[in-house]
């Protein structure tokens, strides 16, 4: 009784912000838009034969989701920092005291209107580029089949990419609520993201690289992507989503925990 | 469930601050209580740990003898307008309404009723950042009416309004004491309270100054005190003293008597041939009687230091 009733009243704080809906067109948007951009730029003309490119194309349709999950964190952030910032979080406590009832209704509401922008950012990214693919060089007769969902391993980036930006938001909402100041907590999780990625790029070790893609929170993730040559990558689809789950649940718990604990 | 809110040896610090230091009071059903002291005196404090959203290093805070905390479906329980900022400012006040009644499952006919009650039915379509401090107190009074609570408690509901939203706030908090209610309201001017609250309950640095009826509290900043006018001052003033009264001037034709009924007064002057244009019995305003209770807690927070050393 009390959970649904946190679950309605979160939705209609959630579906009452216009801030909310912008953030949702971001998610599908710039998902879509950047891996078209992406996909568009990418042919085989830089390969000595279009088959040796060995591009994994649903990869490259899906990368869009790199910008995509700006959009995730900052509406995962606002869910909870918007109420510090408004005052609200008084009148959202005095209604339902139970600090773990109000996280737990605001994560799902969170990840389900995150579910649903990410699979359309996703399924039409993964249509734009089937239509832009071949015009590159990436045809069927040169090893590249249309993407999709009947395949396997596209099917599991696809679903996967959606998890990821569902994970992310949580991962936004648990920080959020530790840290209750908006921009700060934003800075926070954009920083634990791409900390790694950025690191990689200028240490240019290959061991280095692998140990940390394993347990960074965006390339472990991002590894449910990767359709082919998987046997090279530092950590298994899966394996790397749950690593990002892994961060999710400790930064859910910890907000937890302080939201708890500490008079808000 | 009774209608009250009890406060028991209330404890907070923050640091080496004490915010409130072992207060104790009861809010009754039937009536508006008052919660008067200073800004910074720990009346705020004291309503956050009531709604459970601050944690009290001491005592408790009971709501028809529950804990905040244990309370099901709480907004049917107290209703509470803690600060009148806090919405949302890019959402429409009828939403605001319409999550918090969702919260604890109330009717959506409830969010249409309290924005009737609150005198917000034009507004109730418009976001809440564009309202005006007058309209924000409404939209916080009409959340606190949602579940029809038995218990309410307003912080500073006046504070910054015009002479029209106090006259009607004053005249909502007296209709639903009038129903049976405790209704609890902080200010930290006595004037504001002047006509509105039944009972008072002052504090100062945490601790309680007075907790006492409107009308005794009067009765005794009033004293026995009668206010006399007369063109003959100097001579009243010597017949007065001799029949005992202590007198004063309070103006050049007016004459403060302290120790003598009206009655009294005026057969002592009749006997002396001393004339006079106007008397009345002093009525001190809530204002004059803060004054004097924080007078004598000075004083004494002065003696007990002294003791202390």
């Amino acid at each position: 009784m009390t959970a649904v009733c946190a679950l309605r009243a979160e939705w209609t704080k959630l579906r009452t912000l216009p801030s909310t809906w912008w953030m949702l067109a971001a998610i599908a948007g710039l998902t879509l838009a950047v891996g078209a951009a992406v996909t568009g730029s990418v042919d085989t003309s830089h390969c000595s034969t279009p088959a040796g490119c060995m591009e994994d194309t649903p990869k490259l349709a899906l990368s869009g989701v790199q910008l995509g999950q700006v959009a995730a964190v900052v509406l995962g952030v606002l869910a909870v920092g918007g109420e510090y910032a408004a005052g609200t979080i008084g009148a959202t406590l005095a209604a339902i005291p139970r600090r773990s009832t109000v996280l737990a209704a605001k994560a799902a509401v969170v990840a389900a209107v995150v579910a649903v922008a990410g699979t359309a950012g996703v399924l039409a990214s993964l249509a734009v580029a089937r239509g832009l693919l071949p015009g590159n060089g990436f045809t069927s007769a040169n090893g590249y089949p249309p993407l999709s969902l009947a395949d396997g391993p596209t099917a599991r980036a696809a679903f996967g990419t959606v998890l990821y930006l569902v994970l992310v938001a949580l991962l936004a909402l648990g920080v959020g609520t530790a840290v209750r100041e908006q921009a700060a907590a934003i800075t926070a999780v954009l920083a634990l993201l791409w900390i790694v990625p950025i690191i990689t790029r200028l240490i240019a070790s290959a061991k280095w690289e692998d140990r940390l893609d394993k347990i960074a929170p965006m390339p472990a993730g991002l590894a449910v992507q990767a359709t082919r040559g998987l046997e090279r990558l530092p950590i298994g689809p899966w394996n790397g989503l749950g690593v990002l789950a892994a961060y999710a649940a400790v930064a859910l718990l910890a907000g937890g925990a302080l939201f708890t604990l500490r008079d808000p | 469930m009774e209608a009250t809110i009890e406060v028991r040896a209330l404890r907070k610090t923050y640091g080496p601050t004490v915010a409130v230091d072992d207060l104790s009071f009861t809010v009754a059903p039937g009536q508006v209580t008052g919660f008067v002291g200073p800004n910074g005196a720990g009346k705020s404090t004291t309503m956050r740990m009531i709604m459970g959203l601050d944690r009290p290093d001491g005592g408790s805070a009971l709501i028809g003898g529950k804990p905040y905390r244990s309370l099901r479906a709480p907004l049917c329980r107290i209703g509470a307008m803690l600060d009148a900022s806090a919405v949302h400012p890019a959402r429409r006040a009828r939403d605001h309404l319409r999550w918090l009644a969702q919260a604890n499952g109330l009717p959506a006919r409830r969010v249409d009723e309290v924005i009737d009650l609150a005198g917000l039915a034009s507004a109730a379509g418009r976001r809440a950042g564009g309202f005006s401090l007058g309209m924000r107190q409404r939209l916080g009074i009409a959340a606190a009416l949602l579940g029809d609570p038995p218990v309410l408690m307003f912080d500073e509901p006046v504070n910054g309004l015009d002479p029209e939203g106090i006259t009607w706030i004053r005249a909502l908090l007296r209709s639903l004491a009038a129903e049976g209610r405790a209704v609890l309201m902080s200010s930290h001017l006595m004037s504001e309270l002047e006509g509105g609250a039944d009972h008072l309950v002052v504090i100062g640095r945490g601790r309680l100054i007075a907790d006492t009826a409107v009308g005794e509290l009067l009765k005794a900043a009033s004293g026995d005190r009668v206010e006399l006018r007369t063109a003959q001052r100097q001579d009243a003033m010597a017949v007065l003293a001799r029949a005992g009264a202590t007198v004063s001037a309070s103006g050049p034709d007016e004459v403060t008597v302290a120790g003598l009924t009206a009655e009294r007064v005026i057969a002592a002057l009749n006997g002396a041939g001393v004339g006079f244009t106007g008397i009345s019995e002093h009525r001190a305003t809530l204002e004059e009687a803060y004054m004097e209770l924080t007078r004598d807690a000075v004083e004494f927070q002065g003696v007990a230091g002294r003791e202390a050393r």
